[in-house]
């Protein structure tokens, strides 16, 4: 059976569907256009289930001039990314349906929420560099109005925001891009890489050729220095939409690192240079600033966002560090953080529509009023901070193993202990919510209290992705032996 | 034979345009389809002139022995006519429904069909003296249509433009004059013509010379001293600010540079010397000015023309590495930037002349109001700013793939000269599209009230431009294999 027509609906029906959305006149409706948005996606889905499942499907669609080719090219890491966003995805749909009743042009939203899928699954099934970077670009732009949804002046100077360091971020990928195709043999993926036999003499521009693309799509990533955007953006967006930026779209930026480094140069290449130095000071350093300012932040959204930019430095700290071991607790937690993040700002999000609050300190005793809400916020939290057998745990384990094996000086006892003060400090931001919600002290207003805990379609996908986070921290080993297959191939 | 019909082509609307005025029609309906004719039967007879192909040169007037004007259908003739000669039809039909209300209209037209001819002149001649020739009655033939309007601004912008192009065109005399002495023939050939025995040991005095020469065909070229002209010859009526100023005259002068660095002075003489540097400095610096200045303005056809300032110097970045890739890329970004800009600048003329509105903060909302003309408005911004798949990105992939190639540590900067050039890029151009998208939530109906997109004679060009930088975007390797054989001197 050939799987090529299945990755070909996977990326392009989400796309067509979201067009049509747009741009339709009818589907005024509402329940018409939650029912369209939904089922385009679901069948998407289904599609794109079929090709991970399949895992075989290779597909030349487009020579558009010279060496420059659309290509995909179903592989494991790809299966592995693609199916995290599936279930995030669906999850964050359904939770939109009963939240974006309190924001307007609800048609917009969904249209560009069924095409960035798309245009997601197209990054997750790219099989050359080229490809890649035409469908990160469209993921800026696509991602772009669900950022500016509200119109607000603050929506929409976040999205120019957004769309200015995203591009320059992009672009520093494109100048590496241009010197990969002359010099690394080929820019489709093969796990490994090249190794880049064909520079010869040019190693020392080809370092800073990829220091280039490591920072351009560590802007995604929100890797310091290109990390103000994050705080900025993601919080302005309706809560859907902020929890699956927030947990998928800036994993795109990690994907594009692993692509560059593991699949096209070669990890051998930037080992022991002054690249991998000057990386994982910059993680590290990302690390530790974003927890900081995570726990200095009132607004919960903004936290949670400086959070992001926190964890997701711990994956690139785990692939800077190059060794097997810390890579696979990178990609679990590329797995973890998707679900944890997402989970959070979702709960975040239905605080929101049922309260109306978004400082932290307004929420004391929100646990009595919403407490499946809140415990499915706590739990996720515990995964975050890492407390066994929560997923998080795992990861940093593996991470911090990594790290103390890789036997780099100073970073090697380095890494691990930032992480665990950044473990510390995310029990700070994160858990004082959980207390004083559940805890509100003996002066709280116990006779005002009324229950408002939203409806069971916000709930659902709550309770599923607080489970997701726990349940893949306490049986991981499937898991994990996927990803070590992967692993093996490219050291 | 073809060369025959080449000089029907320049003598026809020539000649045509200046009945204009004379020609007793019964009505305004009348004279259109007069003009359109005239316009597509020249178009019609260069296309078939240029598909029969013939390397034969028409000597049609001996001034003195060796000194004629003549005519010769070679590569780089190709595709400036062939462009030159696509693109006119359209700008005509555009015209006569923005010129409606303009008043003079006979005038215009005949200045405007005459600027046709002209500009054939310019791209068929054989060698120096022919086009030089013929760029000389282009700038004087375009006056009146840049003064159209006769305001004292259009009077100023007219004085500067007359006494910069000749005062450069002088500049470019002296180079004739040694050519004459110092090449073999006159007559433009790939490689160049000077003849190494006569040089003997004055080759810096040939490259000064020929720095002279640069500069002085650099003034149509807008490079950075002598860029100022190009804003100001904004007052013009827009199908002249599209037509001539982004695509005919400004592209003249690219296309004499060309003629100058390959086809008379030669690569080869010119690669790794002393002017190679200069010249590429100088094209770098107009590529991140002209870009900054038009962040700054808020005239939208000013920031337009500055936009056009610094592509203009992408063309010139490309000639400057003295390679047949840069030439290649040059080649590449002059037909890919004619399409894109001169779409954008219809655009700005359709607002203008929808609406009366020439500031970039008076477009709030509009993108609803005028679907059609800010979509295609859109794809023109999306593709300057080289989003992968349309035609921007092709031609700076040509460009940075020919600097890299080149292995000229000066181009990598080029390089990076053009990324940051395209985010500026995306600056000035998204900043317009996403206003007139999101115009804020405090935006009330009122000031776009009656608005709608302009009639098929307007909308029509837009639509086919779109759809070519689509095109081009999307099936790039004709137009590139096309320009690698002009560039091999195959044609």
């Amino acid at each position: 059976m050939n799987f090529n027509i299945w990755l070909i609906l996977a990326v392009f029906l989400p796309i067509a569907c979201g067009v049509l959305i747009l741009f339709f006149p009818g589907l005024k409706k509402r329940n018409l256009l939650l029912g369209v948005s939904f089922l385009s996606l679901a069948v998407s889905m289904l599609c794109a289930l079929a090709v991970i499942a399949e895992g075989k499907a290779e597909l030349h669609l487009l020579q558009f001039g010279g060496s420059l080719e659309v290509y995909f090219h179903v592989d494991p890491l790809g299966r592995v990314f693609a199916a995290v966003i599936t279930v995030v995805w669906l999850m964050a749909d359904i939770f939109s349906c009963e939240y974006m009743k309190h924001e307007k042009e609800e048609k917009r939203y969904f249209g560009f929420y069924v095409l960035v899928y798309g245009v997601l699954m197209a990054l997750c099934f790219s099989g050359n560099l080229v490809t890649y970077y035409m469908f990160y670009e469209m993921m800026t732009l696509t991602t772009l109005p669900l950022i500016m949804h509200n119109k607000s002046r603050e929506a929409i100077m976040a999205g120019l925001k957004y769309l200015f360091y995203s591009l320059c971020g992009a672009y520093l990928v494109l100048f590496g891009i241009y010197f990969l195709n002359r010099y690394a043999g080929t820019l489709d993926f093969t796990a490994g890489g090249s190794g880049l036999e064909a520079a010869g003499g040019h190693s020392a521009l080809m370092l800073v050729v990829v220091f280039l693309m490591i920072l351009g799509f560590g802007v995604k990533a929100g890797m310091f220095p290109m990390h103000a955007w994050l705080p900025t953006a993601h919080p302005v967006a309706p809560a859907p939409a902020s929890a699956v930026l927030s947990g998928l779209v800036v994993k795109m930026g990690v994907l594009g690192i692993v692509r560059v480094i593991f699949y096209v140069v070669g990890p051998e290449v930037i080992r022991g240079t002054w690249v991998q130095t000057a990386w994982l000071t910059l993680t590290l350093i990302t690390v530790f600033m974003g927890s900081m300012l995570a726990y200095r932040e009132k607004v919960m959204k903004k936290r949670l966002a400086y959070s992001t930019v926190s964890q997701i430095s711990y994956i690139l700290f785990g692939l800077a560090l190059l060794n097997p071991e810390a890579m696979t607790g990178s990609l679990l937690h590329v797995v973890f953080h998707a679900c944890v993040k997402s989970c959070l700002f979702l709960s975040a999000g239905a605080v929101i529509y049922k309260t109306g609050k978004t400082r932290v300190d307004e929420l004391t005793g929100i646990g009595k009023e919403m407490p499946v809400t809140i415990w499915c916020y706590t739990f996720a939290s515990l995964a975050l901070v890492g407390i066994p057998p929560a997923s998080g745990f795992i990861s940093k384990w593996y991470l911090a193993g990594g790290s103390l094996e890789s036997g780099i000086p100073v970073f090697s006892w380095l890494g691990p202990v930032v992480l665990l003060v950044s473990a510390l400090l995310t029990a700070g931001y994160l858990l004082p919510i959980t207390i004083r919600g559940f805890l509100p002290g003996a002066d709280y207003d116990y006779e005002g209290l009324q229950k408002k805990e939203p409806s069971g379609v916000m709930v659902i996908p709550l309770l599923i992705l607080a489970g997701l986070s726990v349940l893949l921290g306490t049986f991981p080993n499937p898991l994990i032996h996927y990803l070590n297959e992967i692993i093996g191939t490219l050291f | 034979m073809s060369q025959y019909w080449i000089v029907a082509a320049i003598l026809l609307p020539i000649l045509g345009g200046a009945l204009t005025p004379v020609l007793p029609f019964r009505s305004r309906r009348g004279m259109l389809i007069y003009l359109e004719v005239l316009t597509i039967a020249t178009s019609a007879i260069v296309l078939t002139a240029l598909s029969r192909g013939t390397t034969e040169t028409l000597h049609l007037v001996y001034f003195v022995r060796g000194l004629s004007i003549s005519f010769r259908i070679d590569g780089l003739a190709m595709l400036f006519g062939g462009l030159v000669s696509i693109l006119w039809p359209f700008a005509m039909l555009y015209s006569f429904e923005y010129m409606e209300h303009e008043g003079h209209e006979k005038i215009f037209f005949m200045f405007y069909s005459m600027t046709y001819g002209v500009t054939l002149g310019v791209a068929f001649a054989s060698d120096m003296l022919s086009m030089y020739l013929f760029y000389e009655l282009l700038t004087l033939v375009t006056v009146p249509l840049i003064l159209h309007t006769l305001v004292r601004e259009a009077i100023l912008a007219v004085r500067q433009y007359l006494y910069m192009s000749l005062g450069g065109a002088a500049f470019a005399l002296i180079a004739i004059v040694f050519l004459m002495v110092y090449g073999d023939t006159m007559e433009f050939t790939l490689g160049g013509v000077l003849n190494p025995a006569v040089i003997g040991g004055e080759t810096n005095r040939l490259l000064f010379v020929y720095l002279l020469a640069f500069f002085g065909f650099g003034v149509k070229a807008a490079i950075f001293p002598m860029s100022a002209w190009l804003p100001q010859a904004g007052v013009a009526p827009t199908p002249v600010t599209a037509l001539l100023h982004a695509v005919a005259v400004v592209k003249a002068g690219v296309f004499a540079i060309l003629r100058l660095t390959y086809y008379s002075f030669g690569a080869e003489f010119l690669k790794g010397t002393w002017v190679q540097p200069i010249v590429m400095g100088f094209a770098m610096f107009t590529i991140v000015y002209g870009c900054s200045r038009a962040v700054k303005e808020q005239h939208i056809k000013r920031r337009l023309a500055y936009s056009t300032v610094s592509n203009l110097s992408y063309i010139i970045l490309g000639a400057s590495m003295m390679t047949p890739a840069g030439m290649v890329g040059a080649m590449a970004h002059m037909v890919c930037h004619a399409f894109m800009k001169i779409g954008s600048f219809l655009c700005a003329g359709a607002i203008m002349h929808q609406t009366d509105k020439k500031y970039i903060y008076e477009l709030n909302g509009f993108g609803r109001k005028m679907p059609v003309v800010f979509g295609c408005f859109t794809v023109s911004a999306l593709g300057l700013m080289g989003v992968p798949g349309l035609a921007g990105f092709i031609s700076k992939w040509n460009l940075a793939k020919a600097a890299v190639e080149s292995e000229n540590v000066m181009a990598y900067f080029g390089i990076g000269c053009l990324l940051i050039s395209a985010l500026l890029t995306a600056i000035y151009m998204m900043s317009i599209v996403i206003r007139a998208f999101f115009p804020g939530r405090d935006f009330d109906g009122r000031s776009t009230e009656g608005v709608r997109d302009p009639g098929w004679k307007m909308c029509f060009p837009l639509l086919c431009f779109a759809a070519a930088v689509i095109a081009i975007g999307l099936c790039s390797d004709p137009l590139i294999c096309f320009l690698q054989d002009i560039a091999a001197g195959i044609y």
